[in-house]
């Protein structure tokens, strides 16, 4: 520990028990050690707006309301790491990164929660998102009239090209010079990173069977920017990067936040929002330092991810709002959809070291954009893979079922190891869901049931990708290939937008129907998925809706 | 907190080339073949003293000579420099990857040796060793566009940004033409004064010269274009080689190239001028590349590495090589018109 310091410390700081962003100043990301200062809003007074969650939506709304003038005070159940001092290189230390708070699955393919799709951290998910930073394809914000499938956004994607821009501008996007698919769109920030040899085996395979591929437009730095060292490509992404080139929500959009007044709560759980008689939310209750406290509010946005933002909604349940608050339609927690994650693996004879760099570096979108020759609606893309050494472990024993003698020869093959992993569009069904079970958690909340069932367009999807993805191995030159069939990835949905009060929870600037000053603003509100990771959209939604906000304000209309 | 301190990247991935035992072999004999050629310099200078001494000061084709052997050893130090950093992060997979390494050695022995010998005569040796340089530069631009070419994608700004680098060997060629250039200037046939205005294969070497220079230059600037772009120009001084070498190479081609036979001074001195602060450039330019590798993951505390992922430390002097070359040729240039 070293740098300067504002205050003395009165106790060890450990973050994940005692909070940090307290006193008038919040952890610097950027200094071992280091503090920022952080304006303090009292409980008393109301804040323009409370925000649920720090991630890719909470995030990055705080940071563009607080310098739109609001006051903000954003709250996460997470702790506020300092990258520097807090992340080891060791995958089992790092679990500290994921949500693994109780949660029932079930449903005919019940979903493995925790690693691969959330986080509980200042930062969210993105603190240890893999950094893929894909734009939408501009018919799926229609895929309902134009491509006859789903649900259609009520925003044109011309205005979220727009947005996108920004965020990339933001994270500082290292991405290929010419995009072969969809429209022209403006250069990335920075150059692509060097392929390491599991993203070269995917181009292999891509020429071989005739494809375009292309290196992945990804968050961490290839060149220094601002206090951020370029990446060194050891592949600890999924772990938490130690050394900032990783460009998450926690060392992009909140220094600004802080910067621009607002304050962050850490390890701050938001049990129930309040509302009055009058049907408006007045406040959040919330669990920071052993014990219930009460944020006044003019405005709550809640930004907890696809599976707490509604249980979060469903458990502050009143008379006035006995399903739940926003739910009027009913489908607070329902259409929720995670992204098909399969993967085909297979051996190369030569040394791959896939988990050199991070995992994904190279990719096609080919089956994002070809519409002939499939028998399912929607897309996926598929990327190269470096899954570090448990994980992999993991992967052997519990998805090919290899144990004792057989999962360590296969282990001493880790060097030699290459994979191609899909991120495939799930369609909305109203019975995939998140509701409240009967179970509480350790502040006393029902913890969400998550059901979870394929659909048949589900299912025809897997085979298509599972079947590409294995000749494309082969064509490049892996032997010994298998298809890990049950892995899913990201979680969107559960409090859809739309034009439609009746089919929709939000409207396109993300305030909800039934209570005007209650917002919704991350993965819940997408209406449907597409065939790339999210976080990218997410961050272009919340830049869209500071902007409404700030346009609705302007005229009287919060 | 050790995410610096393993390596990095992929196996054919530079980043991730630790060097092996051949490859520390091969830092000795360059290390070897450094202190040999230094005492070759030593022992042909030696050779050279009991030679008899020109009258009066010496003429301004034999500075010129010197002055270019100088460039040309200068030049032969980056590359030297460059390819042992860049060969070693890549092992030296190939032999071959030697090559360059113990080739601008060599120009660096011999144009020491030139700087010391005051004879008005080319040398073999010195010849033989530039006429390699320039062989080796051209061979290898060949194998740098063949790695480029047969990485997947081709010849794409990926592979360009990330392959072997195309333009890095045509610094030991121009090395080995400036060295080249030396020894035409400097030769005068037995029994004869020194030209006047010398002739290298027929054209007036200050034009020549001229055109090597610029040309030189600019090609340099594409290479530090293209390197600058891959790292985004994060910042802004990553674009003053976009401009101070280019206008110091067109000052130099207009001085000398105008071909109007007047002596201009007022352009002879913008050049000068140009190409002063083109070196001066080169030397700035070392100490903004020790700041960026200090940006990256601990710093110089972490040298080791960051030398290898860093800005290159020894690529900027190449513009100071080269506009000593071109300060050289105006000195020529200024000869020829105080002859006409
Ligand atoms: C391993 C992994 C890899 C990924 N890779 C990629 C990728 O490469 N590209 C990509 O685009 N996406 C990726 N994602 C997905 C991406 O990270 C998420 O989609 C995105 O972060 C979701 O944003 P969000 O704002 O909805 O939620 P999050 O970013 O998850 O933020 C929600 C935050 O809210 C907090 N919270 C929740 N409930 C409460 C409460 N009641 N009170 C207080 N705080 C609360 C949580 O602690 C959490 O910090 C990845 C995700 C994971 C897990
Ligand atoms: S590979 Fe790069 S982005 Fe990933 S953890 Fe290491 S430095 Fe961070």
């Amino acid at each position: 520990m070293s740098g300067d310091r504002m205050f003395d410390d009165p106790m060890p700081d450990d973050p994940m028990e005692v909070p940090r962003a307290t006193n008038g100043r919040a952890p610097d990301v950027f200094r071992e050690g280091g503090w920022v200062p952080m304006r303090e809003h009292s409980e008393n007074e109301a804040v323009d707006f409370a925000i649920v969650g720090t991630g890719a939506g909470g995030g990055t709304l705080a940071c563009k309301l607080a310098e739109a003038g609001f006051s903000v005070v954003a709250f996460d159940a997470g702790p506020y790491w300092r990258p520097l001092e807090d992340f080891a290189s060791d995958e089992t230390e790092q679990r500290k990164l994921f949500w693994t708070e109780d949660r029932l699955c079930d449903g005919d393919d019940p979903l493995k929660l925790g690693d691969n799709n959330s986080g509980r951290s200042v930062g969210g998910s993105t603190v240890h998102y893999a950094m893929v930073s894909l734009r939408f394809r501009p018919e799926w914000f229609q895929s309902r009239s134009k491509l006859g499938y789903g649900a259609d956004w009520p925003i044109d994607w011309r205005e979220m090209w727009r947005y996108y821009q920004e965020v990339e501008r933001t994270l500082q996007i290292s991405g290929p010079l010419s995009y072969p698919w969809g429209p022209k769109r403006p250069r990335y920030p920075r150059r692509p990173h060097e392929l390491n040899a599991a993203a070269l085996v995917l181009a292999k395979g891509a020429e071989a069977l005739g494809i375009d591929w292309a290196p992945t437009p990804i968050a961490t730095l290839s060149s220094p920017h601002g206090k951020a060292p370029p990446c060194v490509y050891r592949g600890f992404c999924t772990s938490g990067c130690s050394t900032n080139a990783k460009q998450s929500v926690l060392n992009t959009w909140l220094p600004r936040a802080l910067a621009a007044g607002a304050e962050i709560r850490d390890l701050a759980m938001v049990g129930r929002i309040e509302t009055d008689r009058a049907g408006l939310v007045t406040g959040v209750h919330y669990h920071r330092d052993g014990q219930w406290r009460f944020q006044r509010a003019r405005n709550v946005v809640v930004a907890g991810y696809a599976i707490e933002t509604p249980r979060l909604l469903l458990n502050s349940a009143t008379d006035r709002f006995p399903d739940g608050l926003a739910n009027s339609s009913g489908l607070v927690g329902s259409n929720l959809m995670v992204q098909l994650n399969q993967a085909v693996w297979g051996s190369m004879a030569e040394e791959v070291r896939s988990y050199k760099a991070p995992p994904s570096l190279a990719l096609t979108e080919h089956w994002n954009y070809a519409d002939d020759g499939k028998d399912f609606f929607g897309g996926y893309c598929y990327m190269s893979q470096g899954p570090l050494p448990i994980v992999w472990a993991r992967t052997l024993a519990g998805s090919r079922g290899l144990w004792g003698e057989a999962l360590m020869r296969q282990m001493e093959r880790y060097n030699h190891q290459v994979g191609l992993k899909m991120v495939g569009e799930c369609l909305p069904q109203e019975r995939n869901r998140v509701t409240l079970a009967d179970e509480t958690d350790r502040y006393g909340l029902p913890v969400a049931r998550v059901t979870y069932s394929y659909c048949d367009n589900d299912k025809r999807m897997m085979r298509h990708a599972l079947g590409f993805m294995g000749q494309a191995l082969e064509a490049a030159g892996a032997t010994d290939l298998w298809e890990e069939r049950d892995d899913t990835c990201h979680l969107n949905g559960t409090a859809r937008m739309g034009s439609d009060p009746a089919t929709s929870v939000v409207d396109a600037d993300c305030r909800s129907w039934d209570i005007p000053n209650l917002w919704i603003c991350d993965g819940s509100v997408f209406p449907t998925v597409g065939g790339v990771n999210p976080s990218l959209t997410i961050q272009a939604i919340a830049c869209r809706t500071a902007d409404r906000i700030q346009a609705l304000a302007g005229r009287g209309a919060l | 907190m050790d995410d610096m301190t393993r390596g990095a990247a992929s196996v054919p991935a530079r980043l991730d080339q630790r060097p092996t035992r051949p490859a520390r072999g091969a830092a000795w004999a360059v290390a070897g073949l450094a202190a040999l050629s230094a005492g070759a310099a030593l022992a042909l200078r030696r050779r050279a003293r009991p030679q008899r001494r020109l009258e009066g000061p010496p003429p301004v084709t034999l500075r010129v000579a010197k002055d270019l052997n100088r460039s040309a050893a200068l030049l032969g130090l980056a590359a030297l420099a460059d390819s042992a950093v860049e060969h070693y992060r890549g092992s030296f997979h190939n032999p071959a990857m030697v090559t360059p390494l113990a080739v601008s050695t060599a120009v660096i022995g011999v144009s020491l040796f030139g700087t010391l010998d005051d004879r008005p005569r080319a040398h073999a040796v010195r010849d033989a060793a530039y006429g390699g340089a320039i062989l080796t530069g051209a061979v290898g631009t060949g194998f740098h566009l063949f790695n480029v070419t047969k990485r997947p994608g081709g010849l794409s700004w990926l592979n360009l940004f990330y392959g072997a680098p195309i333009g890095a060997p045509s610094a030991v060629a121009l090395a080995g033409l400036l060295g080249f250039f030396a020894e035409r200037v400097r030769h005068t046939r037995p029994g004869e004064a020194p030209a006047k205005a010398p002739k290298v294969l027929g054209v007036p070497a200050a034009d020549a010269l001229a055109a090597l220079v610029s040309l030189g230059i600019l090609g340099t600037v594409a290479e530090t274009a293209l390197l600058h772009f891959r790292g985004a120009f994060h910042d802004p001084a990553m674009y003053l080689p976009m401009v101070v070498p280019p206008v110091g190479a067109a000052l130099l081609a207009g001085t000398v190239l105008s071909g109007n036979g007047r002596p201009a001074m007022a352009s002879t001195r913008a050049a000068r001028w140009g190409l002063r602060a083109t070196a001066a450039l080169g030397f700035v330019g070392v100490g903004f590349h020790a700041f960026g590798v200090h940006r990256n993951m601990g710093g110089w505390r972490n040298w080791s590495q960051n030398i290898l992922n860093g800005p290159p430390l020894p690529a900027p002097p190449s513009y100071t090589a080269l506009a000593l070359a071109g300060l050289a040729t105006l000195s020529l240039e200024e000869d020829r018109r105080h002859a006409r």
